[in-house]
């Protein structure tokens, strides 16, 4: 690859970037929503510290990771979700438009370098958006609250797969449609495509609910509860670069549309086959402070020395709360515990209300060794010693809990709300204006 | 460098844009592609620039069969109508445009006073009237350094005295080796431009030759013109 041409194609995208009246308008807004988002979750934090005088929640409940780094970022997923987009189908749409693109694939080795390029450098832009948040966090830091490096870095992670997603599919919409307006639609349907497929795995479970773990807004949730699950960030590196993929294939125009159908195909067998492997991959890191996705390392030893596999049946329907609470607290730690484990879903409706009273609504069953029991419990101790029973091991002694949680009755000053409010927003204008005005004085 | 293009077909639906279109351009010469509007000039420039896919048909350079991708990077077409990078200044159009490209002469020294470029080189491109943007984008394609350029309707936005000046321009580039394709509507500027004409219509060559031939062919007198060529075989 000749590099005078990838550095000429790469600064140019900044420039462009830096220029464009949606990407000014992402940067301008940004300030105002983490401002917002941060007030909130420090003022809920210090009432939940006891701030108002009343009763403080558990020092152990009270975690910044749910308190303050991931609500301060939840503006970021909003503005992934309804801004950035269009910062990205921006940047393919207006030059396929105005002739531009026409020109720069006459310089480029080829359509997938220019696609390259424009996806890096809205990596770089959503990356350089981040300033408000991680300004508003170091405020937190500086005031004397609680930051635990590997559970933030988490969710920065889950952002910035995130914003490469967005990218990635605002790029591709742009990519297939003839103007920016087309591609706005089409974004925004798969955006309440994800949506309804969440919703849809509250109410469905089964294979929705498993397709559903991937939805952006429910693979964020993971990375914001702590986790890195690798199957989540596979699965979302893969749908990047199919995405990407799509769009070089289709910003070639001297492709054929026979080559496009058949490459097109190629691409949907690939996701096909390589997205149920990636999601079956299940390495996972617990980044949490407080081990909230892991069971107590007593347990873990004892669990992890389980060889023979552990199936359950669980009757009970994706709606009910015991299912939920089953999930969050033993399936999901099972999961990353146990070497072979495989759950199956056996109810027949989704709340459990109008099933059948004969066919054991509401049982779990635990099968190991040949052996089977059942147990009505969702509480994890409970559920814990059914599973030692079965494998015939000693429950090991429970371990003293060692998270002390963080209460902070911190307040946000003003000059924090005018930097993000205000000065944030100046800032960016004038980056926006004074380089414009050099340039045409 | 010769470039020879070989029976080149492209279908739009129902509509059959191209039909086994052939022709040669030489080192040196400026070949003016003539037709009507509609006739396939700017579908033809797009397939041999490699930004379209024939349905049919090769391009040779040198007389080696060259992919999409290798006439990308031997060839530089400039499209109609385009307004690339609107908000940027027409002088940093330029300057991207030669770093991107290796060009390897500074247009501010040769370009720009023969397009008249500097009154108006720190504007956007976006801000630019037709003409000028016009004038902004001929000194892109020529300052790309490609020994075969092919430009969709040259003349066209720009008056009589920019027209001849840009004329000029380009037979002084032609009488220094590089090889000119030129889409044209208007008669009067191929015959004052071109070496040789090409005359589309209806996707299809009707001719191909210098004037003189052109005029013999259609049995025309010595002293007739191309749009008298035109009329006749059409």
């Amino acid at each position: 690859m000749r590099s005078r041409e990838v550095t000429a194609l790469l600064r140019k995208e900044f420039r462009e970037l830096a220029g464009a009246r949606a990407m000014l308008f992402v940067a301008a807004a940004i300030g105002p929503l983490v401002a917002h988002a941060y007030q909130t979750a420090v003022a809920a934090f210090a009432e939940a510290s006891g701030a108002g005088g009343g009763a403080a929640a558990l020092s152990q409940g009270l975690s910044p990771l749910d308190g303050i780094v991931a609500p301060t970022f939840g503006a970021y997923a909003t503005a992934a979700t309804l801004l950035f987009p269009f910062v990205a189908i921006r940047i393919v749409s207006a030059e396929k438009e105005s002739g531009a693109h026409a020109l720069a694939l006459q310089a480029a080795p080829n359509a997938g370098v220019i696609v390259g390029i424009k996806f890096l450098a809205l990596l770089g832009a959503w990356l350089l958006l981040w300033l408000p948040g991680l300004a508003a966090l170091a405020f937190w830091h500086h005031a004397g609250g609680h930051l635990a490096a590997p559970e933030t870095l988490g969710v920065l992670l889950g952002h910035l797969l995130r914003g490469a997603l967005v990218s990635a599919l605002g790029m591709a919409c742009a990519a297939v449609t003839e103007s920016g307006a087309s591609a706005a639609v089409l974004a925004l349907a798969v955006t309440i495509g994800g949506w309804a497929l969440d919703f849809a795995a509250t109410v469905q479970g089964g294979w929705v609910a498993e397709v559903a773990r991937f939805t952006p807004d429910a693979a964020l949730r993971t990375f914001e509860r702590g986790e890195i699950d690798a199957n989540i960030v596979a699965v979302t590196v893969l749908a990047v670069m199919m995405l990407l993929a799509v769009s070089s294939l289709w910003l070639d125009p001297a492709r054929p549309r026979a080559v496009r159908r058949r490459r097109l195909a190629l691409l949907a067998m690939m996701m096909l086959v390589g997205g149920p492997a990636a999601g079956r991959l299940r390495h996972s890191w617990d980044v949490s402070e407080d081990r909230r996705n892991s069971f107590d390392a007593s347990d873990v030893r004892a669990l992890g020395a389980i060889t023979e596999p552990l199936h359950i049946e669980v009757h009970l329907g994706a709606a009910d709360p015991r299912l939920a609470d089953l999930e969050r607290d033993v399936f999901r730690k099972l999961r990353r515990t146990v070497p072979r484990v495989s759950i199956t879903y056996a109810a027949q409706t989704s709340t459990g209300l109008f099933e059948g009273a004969g066919r054991g609504y509401g049982e779990v069953w635990y099968e190991l060794g040949g052996a089977r029991v059942m147990s009505r419990s969702s509480v994890p101790a409970i559920v814990l010693e059914t599973i030692y029973a079965l494998a015939h091991i000693t429950p090991p002694p429970p371990v003293a809990v060692a998270y002390p949680g963080y209460p902070a009755r911190l307040n946000v000053p003003a000059w924090q709300l005018v930097f993000l409010l205000a000065l944030w927003p100046l800032c960016v204008g004038g980056l926006y204006v004074v380089p414009r005005r050099i340039t045409s004085s | 460098m010769q470039l020879d293009v070989l029976s080149l077909s492209r279908r739009f639906g129902a509509v059959q844009a191209l039909r086994d279109v052939s022709f040669r351009a030489t080192a040196g010469e400026i070949v003016g592609l003539i037709g009507p509007n509609g006739a396939g000039k700017s579908t033809l420039l797009a397939c041999v620039a490699g930004l379209d896919a024939p349905d049919a048909g090769i391009v040779r350079i040198d007389g080696a069969e060259a992919s999409a991708i290798a006439r990308r990077h031997a060839l530089f077409y400039l499209p109609d109508g385009i307004a690339p990078w609107a908000d940027q200044s027409a002088a940093w159009v330029l300057d991207y445009a030669a770093a991107l490209f290796g060009a390897r002469e500074a247009w501010r020294d040769a370009l720009a006073p023969a397009l008249g470029l500097v009154p108006f080189a720190s504007q956007r491109v976006g801000a630019l009237s037709k003409g000028q943007r016009k004038r902004v984008l001929l000194a892109l394609a020529l300052l790309v350094p490609r020994a075969v350029t092919l430009i969709d309707e040259p003349f066209d936005g720009l008056d009589p005295r920019q027209a001849r000046a840009l004329s000029e321009l380009l037979r002084e580039r032609s009488a220094a080796g590089r090889t000119f394709v030129l889409s044209i509507h208007a008669m009067g500027e191929a015959t004052r431009t071109c070496d040789r004409h090409v005359l589309l219509h209806d996707g299809r060559v009707l001719a191909d030759g210098t004037l003189p031939a052109l005029l013999q062919r259609a049995a025309l007198p010595d002293d007739g013109g191309l749009e008298e060529v035109f009329l006749a075989l059409t």
